[in-house]
């Protein structure tokens, strides 16, 4: 075999292997992408259910608490600022982008402080602290914070998982050309839940 | 990194086939074993060129394990709760505790990355619950009345993670497999039972096959299968309930739940859980039915607590998750 034939095999072979890595690298990223969005949905459903259900408990409150309406416009302009960013992620079909994250994060803290708040005023209505309605209205919220909770945590990991990959060599090389940005985390901003935790064993 | 579903799912899986295997090997060691103590006692008169004592062994186990089995998968956990009498919980229920129950199941099957299972209530005072099923599509989880009206929340949510964290294992399905290789040493051993009582000890012709004798080691060779299998099979059983309560602390993040509700459980004295569910005991969260410890299908309530508390039995990988307490 002569010289320039072998040497022109050697070099379809590296081309050949480039071409594997780059589909392999393009069909993981696509594959940690839609894992992303996938355990965004869970965290969608619920932020829903939650934007769902506040109507409701303003509505249950609202003859009751004249005096606090403050607490109340607070928890409806929030609730719709929620609601709007959660839309266009919606309508965008990606993983949340970095101005609608913090839209929505926002909402969050704020929700996450108003809306105990509502419960505390409520204990000093007699009729409205038995109301059978109010007890499953305070029922539905935790669970549904609990189940962002939980959510949050499979979201986080997948979009480490999909962070890091990108960014680590050789396909940080390439990530960026394939159209692919990092991830949003989704992370409480409330002063209580940064507080470091303490590790003693 | 939590540890993923679909790579938990594929460790149990490889679980299964290994204590499956485990038990196919044994049946066949068991066979060829007969066969050679057969063809090795002169008085047996056992010499046929194909061996047909050993197949019947074989044949037999796996036809009444197989046949076990199939109805554990036709019938599917919906059948078990309906058979031990439990209610299922209506979507649209308005009674406050019933809406709390659905609502922890939700959040643990988020917590779990599982479908969301059926759930069932039990009217009894108990405190006790179960999951059965064999696949996450196919499973339900049942709770009792006293876990309702006894557990806190953080308790009853930690019960539920437990029972998810059965399914999240795949526990129920190495159980029932188990449990129907079991069934087919015993049969073996009733078989031969019988064929003991009628066949006769002495023989008028000397030729043919000596039939009590067959009979009596293919009924030793059954109670000693039967009795190994049961021991291993409850083994297996308590090593999941360790890796179950592992589970509630990953998936609640809060260790104290569940070390709570075992011990009100062991606060309580008496049973009132149906009796028709003896047979199934090892499914139910807290089993005290069982007598030895080598027979038992769950671990001491107190080593249990223990164990929790410690994280002993968690994953490295998933301690991270977990809270600490401040000091």
């Amino acid at each position: 075999m002569s010289t320039i034939m072998s040497i022109f095999l050697g070099f379809c072979a590296i081309v050949l292997i480039g071409l594997f890595w780059l589909m392999s690298v393009y069909n993981k990223l696509i594959n940690l992408r839609n894992q992303v969005k996938n355990s965004w949905s869970q965290i969608d459903v619920q932020l829903q259910r939650r934007y769902d259900l506040i109507p409701n408990l303003i509505e249950t409150v609202k003859g009751y608490m004249n005096f606090e309406k403050g607490t109340l416009e607070a928890v409806i302009s929030a609730r719709n600022q929620g609601a709007a960013a959660r839309e266009s992620i919606k309508k965008s079909g990606e993983p949340p982008s970095p101005e609608a994250m913090s839209q929505i994060l926002g909402a969050e803290s704020a929700l996450r402080s108003s809306i105990p708040q509502i419960f505390a005023l409520a204990e000093s209505y007699p009729d409205l602290k038995a109301s059978e309605n109010m007890k499953i209205l305070q029922e539905e919220l935790s669970s549904t914070e609990n189940r962002i909770a939980f959510a949050r945590q499979a979201y986080n990991d997948q979009s480490m998982i999909y962070n890091t990959t990108q960014e680590q060599f050789p396909a940080s090389l390439v990530a960026g050309a394939f159209g692919h940005k990092l991830a949003e985390l989704y992370e409480i901003q409330d002063q209580e839940a940064k507080k470091p935790v303490k590790v003693s064993f | 990194m939590a540890m993923n579903f679909w790579e938990a799912q594929r460790r149990a899986k490889s679980r299964t086939t290994l204590f499956v295997s485990i038990f196919i090997i044994f049946t066949l060691f068991i066979a060829t074993s007969v066969e050679f103590i057969l063809r090795n006692i002169s008085e047996s008169n056992y010499n046929p060129t194909v061996p047909w004592v050993g197949l019947i062994f074989i044949g037999v186990t796996f036809c009444v394990s197989g046949y076990q089995y199939a109805r554990f998968q036709l019938q599917g956990g919906k059948y078990l709760a309906e058979a031990l009498g439990a209610q299922l919980v209506d979507s649209k229920t308005t009674n406050l505790k019933d809406i709390q129950l659905l609502n922890i199941v939700n959040e643990m099957a988020i917590a779990a990355s599982l479908p969301v299972p059926p759930v069932y209530i039990l009217e009894v005072n108990d405190i006790n619950a179960f999951a059965a099923g064999l696949g996450p599509e196919t499973a339900i989880v049942a709770v009792t009345r006293g876990c309702l009206n006894l557990l806190s929340r953080d308790e009853l949510q930690g019960v539920i993670a437990h029972e998810l964290g059965h399914i999240y294992n795949g526990d129920m399905k190495i159980s029932m497999r188990l449990g129907a290789l079991v069934m087919g040493f015993y049969i073996v051993f009733v078989l031969a039972l019988r064929l003991l009582q009628f066949s006769p000890i002495e023989r008028d012709d000397k030729k043919g096959p000596n039939v009590y004798l067959i009979a009596l080691v293919l009924m030793v060779a059954g109670i000693i299968t039967y009795f190994f299998g049961s021991i291993l099979k409850a083994s297996v059983s308590r090593e999941r309930e360790y890796l179950a309560d592992a589970c509630a602390v990953q998936f609640t993040r809060n260790p104290d739940g569940i070390a709570s509700a075992l011990r009100k459980i062991a606060s309580r004295s008496g049973s009132d859980m149906p009796k028709e569910g003896m047979a199934f005991s090892h499914i139910y969260f807290d089993d005290r039915g069982s007598l030895s410890s080598l027979f038992a299908t769950h671990p001491p309530i107190e080593k249990r607590i223990a164990m929790i508390e410690g994280l002993d039995y968690l994953p490295d990988e998933w301690k991270r998750d977990i809270p600490t307490k401040h000091q």
